[in-house]
């Protein structure tokens, strides 16, 4: 037994050693993004409340999430919710009914496939809030040819 | 030879079924929401006036608590699995499990109540 290494230096050290390379990553990159969201949709759900139990504060939390800051991590907040969904269709469409595609190879090439998915369905959002970003928060177009909304 | 003898489900696999589920569901409940709101619609567009709108129309209002109700629940099962990961202890993973559930409980109830109720942008006093 050894009892002499505490449970979470034990997960914390597999977490960052295992070298299951693209299985591996998925397994992190899953984590990342859920845990992320999770604390985004917490907040989420609390500011957005304030329509009704404190409507003057909302104000103040819509002015927040229009800030750069805050802009730049919504964009990232896209990203973890594509991927997230993409990554777990992955994993609850295997698991549910292909168990045999569990096999490492398969999901080596998976992960990669995923992970195109996800970057294609981000990517024009991304494009379209960093537009709206510059475009309301510092005066720049970054696509002229729709011009301003 | 294979003998199958029936089985009442675990707690465990109930929610290991349960996550998978609502996880495919959420994929277009999400998405939709994510997409509609934060880049059709965008940040700059969104103030009580237009959350008010929203929450006047039923058919939103049953939207969003299944959001509610599907994503948290999905959310603070997936916090549980990942502090089971670095948690080993019975007692300590009982007493994680009761504040997950306490915490969604109270924030689910908050959300749920202020969908039912609405905006309120009468309130502010300008």
């Amino acid at each position: 037994m050894a009892s002499s290494v505490s449970p979470i230096k034990t997960t914390a050290a597999g977490y960052v050693g295992y070298q299951g390379r693209e299985g591996h990553y998925a397994f992190l990159l899953h984590r990342l993004t859920g845990l992320g969201t999770l604390l985004f949709l917490l907040i989420h759900i609390l500011d957005t409340s304030t329509v009704y139990f404190f409507p003057a504060l909302y104000e103040h939390a819509i002015a927040l999430y229009r800030s750069t800051p805050f802009m730049l991590g919504e964009i990232g907040l896209v990203f973890a919710v594509v991927y997230h969904g993409v990554n777990g269709l992955r994993i609850a469409v295997t698991d549910l009914w292909m168990p045999k595609r569990w096999a490492i190879q398969t999901q080596r090439k998976a992960v990669w496939t995923t992970l195109v998915i996800s970057v294609i369905l981000w990517a024009p959002a991304a494009l379209w809030m960093l537009y709206n970003m510059l475009l309301h928060n510092h005066g720049i177009n970054i696509l002229p040819f729709i011009g301003t909304h | 030879m294979t003998t199958q003898a029936k089985v009442k489900p675990s707690f465990e696999a109930i929610a290991w079924r349960a996550m998978r589920y609502s996880g495919i569901l959420l994929i277009p409940l999400a998405w939709f929401h994510v997409y509609l709101q934060d880049v059709i619609v965008g940040v700059h567009a969104i103030d009580i006036d237009y959350v008010a709108l929203r929450l006047d129309m039923v058919a939103w209002v049953v939207y969003d608590m299944a959001l509610l109700a599907f994503a948290f629940a999905h959310g603070m099962y997936g916090l549980r699995q990942v502090s089971f990961e670095f948690i080993h202890g019975e007692r300590a993973r009982r007493n994680v499990s009761l504040l997950i559930l306490g915490l969604w409980l109270v924030v689910s109830l908050i959300g749920a109540v202020a969908l039912i109720g609405g905006a309120r942008p009468e309130l502010i006093s300008h």
